[in-house]
């Protein structure tokens, strides 16, 4: 990453931390597109409180999706599992086909208004990129590195936790990143269900018809989802660095 | 020493090994050849149990394979394939170490194995240890795929083509450097190849197989002279097989008292290479002197021309 472009990231970032922090410095710039007096900064609760209640939710949800999805990734990998591998396909793909929205519908009457429901759906919606660059990263293990492991003796676990996890890290981590984009954005429909988000400030602002919110909260996600996405893909270069492979060739 | 016992691999139908026996001697180089698909890596890969024989047995310094848990065996044996398998996320010290770690070894033991190892095969430990094998050359990533096969002191090594991706000037360093190496060491090796140069380079006795079937295990002029097959005589090169036999025998052995003009050749010079003087000096005889550099006889043309003679 070149000295501009980190320039540019880190100012984002410090706009970001001032702007959920102390909105009211930027009310000037938000005054101009309210109508009847109506407020500039969301003010029924703090958006600090809201994004990181956000940024739980993702977290939790991608955690647990990228347990699953490595976990079955590794499973139907192995000699044992590999008659699963269709199936989990088809039930992984059917998690990412179907909307968040209607998840929410069909888990809300189970699980109760909040955080639960959000949850579920991000988890569900989650899966799939990781598991397919899971079997993406294991597939595509040098098979003469497979061959030279079994004949020197390393067994089943070995090959698996000193070979073919880490010359997969690397790929399953863009998984991991891609989902945990994917849910920085679907987790505001979760506001839709009560779960405490920065989706409020922007159901707020469609409720009261007030662009300065609609715009903030947008705007918030956006910051976060760009800053997380480079922070993300820094540590994975340096994680393929590490394993001794030329930097370019992880996109 | 190997003991290889009526081996036979069959999968459904189609039989890979057929019933092959051979025993390879304690410190002795055994050269597997034949065409693709005659089963050689299949025979290599049954002595470490990389495949399962269907029916007979290996025996390793006297001990059944079978008897002995498949990682363990396999920490005992060397192991080398065509494409080295080196961990592209481990450096070179890291893949030399591999089967040391494995083993457990202090962490003390396996640096100084690692560095031994790696001046062995003339890699400046300084210069080499960190490195990653994407930053090798060919060469050096085949030094660092038998270094890591010999790491742990193997009774064994199995190496299957692993001369086979590099180009014909660094190969033939490379299998001079093996050669030297193994009479060091004094290991045994059984080595897979399709180059018929490379198991007479190579080998101490060598086993033709063909169609999964074991022709003929023979030292190599028993094999150019005494051909059990016609697929031997052909495998060889028949129009080859008097220059192959010279590039075997030794000047030692050709020694005819007397003296002769010009240049000395050494007792160690292969007839081929002595033939090849002769032939562009224009001359019958030449003088022979030993490693000291004493006079000790004359080599002739037709001495020469006579061990090259095949039995008819």
């Amino acid at each position: 990453m070149s000295a501009r472009a980190l320039t540019f990231r880190a100012a984002a970032l410090i706009l970001l931390v001032a702007f959920i922090t102390a909105p009211q410095l930027f009310a000037f710039v938000f005054k101009p597109l309210t109508v009847n007096d109506a407020p500039a900064i969301y003010n029924h609760g703090s958006l600090l409180a809201l994004t990181l209640s956000h940024l739980r939710t993702v977290f939790l949800a991608t955690l647990a999706s990228t347990v699953l999805a490595v976990g079955l990734g590794i499973f139907v990998t192995r000699p044992s599992g590999s008659e699963f591998l269709p199936l989990s396909r088809s039930l992984v793909n059917i998690g990412q086909t179907f909307p968040p929205v209607a998840v929410l519908a069909i888990a809300v009457p189970l699980v109760g208004f909040g955080e639960k429901p959000t949850f579920i759906a991000l988890f569900l919606y989650g899966l799939l990129p990781i598991f397919e660059n899971t079997l993406a990263g294991l597939s595509e293990v040098p098979p003469q590195a497979l061959e030279a492991a079994k004949g020197m003796g390393m067994n089943a676990r070995q090959r698996l936790l000193q070979v073919e996890l880490p010359l997969a890290l690397p790929v399953i981590l863009a998984g991991i990143r891609l989902s945990v984009i994917i849910g920085l954005g679907t987790a505001t429909i979760g506001s839709t269900v009560a779960a405490k988000g920065l989706g409020e400030v922007i159901i707020a602002g469609l409720q009261s018809n007030n662009v300065a919110f609609v715009l903030q909260g947008g705007l918030v996600v956006a910051l976060l989802a760009v800053l997380i996405h480079d922070g993300m893909g820094i540590a994975e270069r340096a994680v393929a660095k590490r394993l001794g492979r030329p930097v370019d060739e992880v996109a | 020493m190997i003991e290889i016992e009526h081996l036979t691999k069959r999968y459904g139908e189609t039989i890979v090994v057929d019933d092959v026996s051979l025993r390879v001697e304690e410190g002795t180089i055994a050269v597997v050849v034949g065409t693709s698909g005659a089963g050689k890596s299949t025979l290599l890969r049954m002595i470490n149990r990389l495949v399962e024989p269907s029916s007979g047995r290996v025996l390793i310094d006297g001990r059944d394979t079978l008897s002995i848990p498949e990682d363990e065996l396999r920490h005992r044996i060397g192991y080398v394939i065509q494409a080295y398998g080196l961990f592209p996320h481990r450096t070179v010290s890291q893949n030399i170490a591999t089967v040391p770690r494995l083993l457990g070894w202090d962490r003390k033991k396996i640096a100084a194995r690692v560095d031994e190892l790696l001046d062995l095969f003339q890699l400046d430990p300084g210069e080499f240890a960190g490195k990653f094998p994407h930053e090798l050359s060919g060469g050096q990533q085949q030094r660092v795929g038998v270094a890591r096969a010999l790491a742990a002191k193997p009774a064994v090594l199995l190496m299957d083509e692993p001369f086979g991706a590099l180009d014909p000037v660094i190969r033939s360093k490379a299998q001079d450097d093996l050669l030297a190496i193994q009479r060091r060491l004094g290991a045994t090796i059984v080595l897979v190849t399709h180059d018929m140069n490379e198991a007479f380079h190579l080998g101490d006795r060598i086993a033709v197989m063909d169609q999964a079937r074991l022709l003929q295990y023979a030292a190599p002029a028993e094999l150019l002279t005494h051909p059990a097959e016609p697929f031997v005589e052909q495998l060889t090169g028949t129009a080859e097989r008097p220059f192959r036999l010279l590039s075997l025998t030794r000047v030692k052995e050709a020694l005819e008292p007397g003296d002769a003009e010009g240049e000395a050749l050494v007792l160690s010079t292969t007839l081929h290479d002595a033939l090849a003087r002769l032939i562009a000096l224009g001359k019958d005889a030449l003088p022979v002197i030993d490693a000291s550099g004493k006079a000790v006889g004359r080599i002739t043309v037709e001495r020469i021309l006579a061990h090259g003679r095949l039995p008819a």
